[in-house]
């Protein structure tokens, strides 16, 4: 189509762009603006679930500073983070080295080590949850060399540390995907001439392969430390409705679920804590990707 | 383009507009259930089609038979989330013509203007239900009825005699009030060296309604179960989880959790249903030939029982129809049919006197099922229809407190009062 034909088609059908682009637009749109809006609106009014709710101001934001419950959550979401990234950034790249090699039945064990990425989180949970429970298998085998049995499920810490194992181990799989992909683009000449140099597997681990996959590296710390604030369903899963003993164990996302769902829901002051999540979760991002580049520069 | 900006803007709108959760716009508000009963009605059960689809296929038929003209759409929604179903048909302007509720559930569909005031659209109907199950759908606060009253249920407790015999405590004679219950708990728990538990839950509302504590003031606008007696059945709890009477994982155990600990039997007594006793003999047949059952724990001499409705949406188009359709599924004929489908209890005047519920056969389902009958002539709903799930996860936390010795009984239960009466006064 010669250039003349393209601005006829386009003085004719000047919408036909917009057309194109409609159904994406509507999604969008539908899934993702407008309940971003309707959130953002909500967390400024008294909004319940079969109440539309006045506009209140900053009474939402207010409240949460006076709201046991609210730093809970802030302090349990936080340390996930910051018990859960570390892991996630760090174990699947030694795995991704471990499973890198083409040695004869490697595809069983790659395979074996993303099979929890896709298993249900729900089933997921509950198998732990038998395995940790304190009649479970752990505690069973832990009673017979002597130790004693150990509140996996029923001590606020352990019970978190328990979910932050689980978002790991589920984990796991699907970022030494990514780094296997990264891994395979580092230069095999560079691993060489570090071993001409007398580089042992430590230090050609650190001096090449580190810097090498780096940039993958601060993608993993940021799309698990978002994952790892918004965590919900293992925590759910392990430490029940409730949020463990006395709520202790609950996360912002539980929040959210707990107060805002339900006739009675509280879907302003849930949109309020949401707004809070949102604002943590970019500023973490923000902060990865910064660190990423300026380590680069 | 001015016109391609006019489109546009009114795609958008359209793609919003149904998002936007307005209601029917039909004639709701009106309580007048009169006129020609006809047309075409939603119904919403609870969880109910996998064991009764063909008695609800059969109730149907037989309405639509009987009211030519009507055409009854059912729908039955899983347990899980079925309160967060309604609430968002509520929300959406798409609640089903007659739903199945709680009286828990109720409560705020009434203060929404979402249910129908049966008092004054079905009144002529109340005589044909026990007083106390009519009444189990009233708010305080408000005048009405929002539901008319369908099944009653009522649990016994279950224990495991070969437990009780092990610590030396005769297995005929389970404890029956919570002073039997703590003092057998203790023992239990010593003679077991804290490796078997009595119970496997915190206590709820319902345990404190049963201890025989208020629950709320006479005007129901405020809670009030922390008097003393509240505080004293708090301490003894926390005397039973000192002592591992309690299981260790009660803080965060669920029904289901409780229900699997008994089954394996790391706890000695459970509430359950006549339900249960089929799942006992497939599941668990070695504890199924040592199962025991008693009566709920009570020292007020009230079981708890649980009252289901049948709802009619206040904004229906086909108000006649619905109303109709809800006072038949939950009439005396039809609950005494599904009654003996399952082990639920006819709300309806006269029905527990029905031979079903009074002759013995020699089977432990009948055992069970005429002593709950019996018990639930003067059963009480303990659980305050105001009483939301967010009530619930306080009182419940702060319970665990307790228990754990971060906060004292007065304390712990100071707080969740004051945490459940600034919800309350959220309700609106």
């Amino acid at each position: 189509m010669s250039s003349s034909t393209v601005s006829r088609v386009r003085r004719q059908w000047p919408l036909s762009p917009w057309l194109f682009a409609a159904p994406g637009l509507l999604i969008i749109g539908a899934f993702i603006l407008y309940p971003f809006v309707s959130t953002l609106v909500n967390a400024f009014t008294d909004k319940r679930t079969l109440i539309p709710g006045e506009f209140v101001g900053l009474a939402n934001f207010r409240e949460l500073l006076h709201d046991d419950m609210f730093w809970i959550g802030l302090r349990n979401s936080t340390l996930y983070v910051l018990g859960v990234v570390p892991a996630l950034v760090l174990l699947p790249l030694l795995l991704a080295l471990l499973v890198q090699k083409n040695i004869p039945g490697i595809t069983f064990f790659r395979s074996a080590f993303y099979t929890p990425v896709v298993a249900s989180i729900v089933v997921v949970g509950l198998i732990w949850v038998w395995l940790l429970d304190e009649r479970g298998l752990i505690n069973s085998l832990l009673e017979t060399v002597g130790i004693g049995r150990i509140g996996f499920l029923s001590d606020q810490w352990l019970l978190l540390l328990s979910a932050m194992a689980v978002t790991v181990w589920k984990g796991l799989g699907y970022y030494m995907i990514i780094y296997l992909a990264a891994l395979a683009n580092v230069p095999r000449e560079l691993h060489e001439a570090a071993a001409v140099d007398g580089a042992g597997a430590v230090r050609r681990f650190v001096t090449v392969t580190v810097p090498a996959v780096r940039s993958t590296m601060a993608l993993v710390g940021a799309l698990s430390s978002v994952a790892a604030f918004k965590v919900f369903s293992e925590v759910y899963l392990m430490a029940g409705p409730s949020g463990g003993p006395a709520g202790e164990d609950t996360t912002l996302v539980m929040l959210v679920q707990r107060t805002g769902t339900g006739l009675t829901g509280r879907v302003g002051y849930a949109s309020a804590i949401s707004i809070v999540v949102f604002v943590v979760t970019v500023a973490l991002m923000l902060l990865v990707l910064r660190a990423d580049r300026r380590a680069e520069t | 383009m001015p016109i391609s900006r006019r489109i546009l803007a009114v795609a958008a709108v359209c793609a919003v507009l149904p998002l936007s959760g307005c209601g029917s716009g039909d004639d709701g508000g009106s309580s007048d259930a009169s006129g020609r009963i006809e047309g075409d009605i939603t119904f919403q059960t609870w969880n109910l089609r996998a064991n009764f689809k063909d008695y609800f296929d059969g109730l149907i038929a037989d309405f639509e038979k009987k009211y030519p003209g009507t055409e009854v759409k059912w729908i039955d929604q899983p347990a899980e989330g079925y309160a967060d179903k309604i609430s968002a048909d509520a929300a959406g302007g798409t609640l089903p013509d007659v739903v199945n509720v709680s009286p828990d559930l109720v409560a705020p569909l009434a203060k929404a203007g979402l249910a129908l005031d049966l008092d004054k659209a079905a009144g002529q109907y109340k005589k044909e239900y026990l007083d106390g199950a009519w009444a189990s759908h009233r708010i305080p606060g408000m005048t009405g009825t929002y539901a008319f009253p369908w099944y009653l249920n009522t649990g016994p407790l279950f224990y495991n005699k070969s437990l009780f015999e092990e610590a030396g405590l005769d297995p005929d004679q389970p404890p029956k009030t919570y002073d039997e219950l703590f003092t057998d708990a203790l023992e239990l728990a010593k003679k077991s060296d804290g490796k078997v538990a009595t119970l496997a839950n915190v206590p709820t509302v319902e345990d404190f309604g049963r201890y025989g504590v208020p629950l709320m003031n006479p005007e129901g606008t405020a809670f009030a179960f922390n008097d003393a007696k509240g505080v004293e059945l708090l301490t003894k709890y926390k005397e039973l989880y000192d002592a591992k009477a309690l299981d260790p994982q009660a803080l965060t155990a669920t029904p289901e959790s409780s229900g699997k600990k008994f089954l394996t039997g790391a706890v000695a007594m459970n509430p359950g249903s006549a339900l249960d006793l089929g799942n006992f003999k497939k599941q668990a047949p070695n504890l199924y030939k040592n199962i025991g059952i008693t009566d709920q724990i009570t020292s007020t001499g009230h079981v708890n029982m649980y009252v289901m409705g049948v709802m009619v949406n206040a904004q229906t188009k086909k108000k006649a129809a619905s109303v109709a359709f809800a006072h038949y599924v939950t009439d005396a004929e039809h609950q005494m049919s599904f009654a003996k489908k399952v082990a639920i209890f006819p709300s309806t005047a006269g029905s527990l006197d029905d031979p079903y519920f009074t002759k013995e056969d020699g089977t432990d389902e009948t055992r069970v099922r005429i002593a709950a009958a019996k018990s639930l002539k003067n059963a009480v709903n303990y659980t305050p229809v105001l009483f939301s799930e967010q009530m619930k996860t306080a009182l419940r936390n702060e319970v665990a407190k307790a228990l754990q010795g971060k906060e004292s009984p007065e304390e712990a239960l100071d707080n969740a009062v004051k945490a459940c009466d600034t919800l309350l006064r959220q309700q609106g």
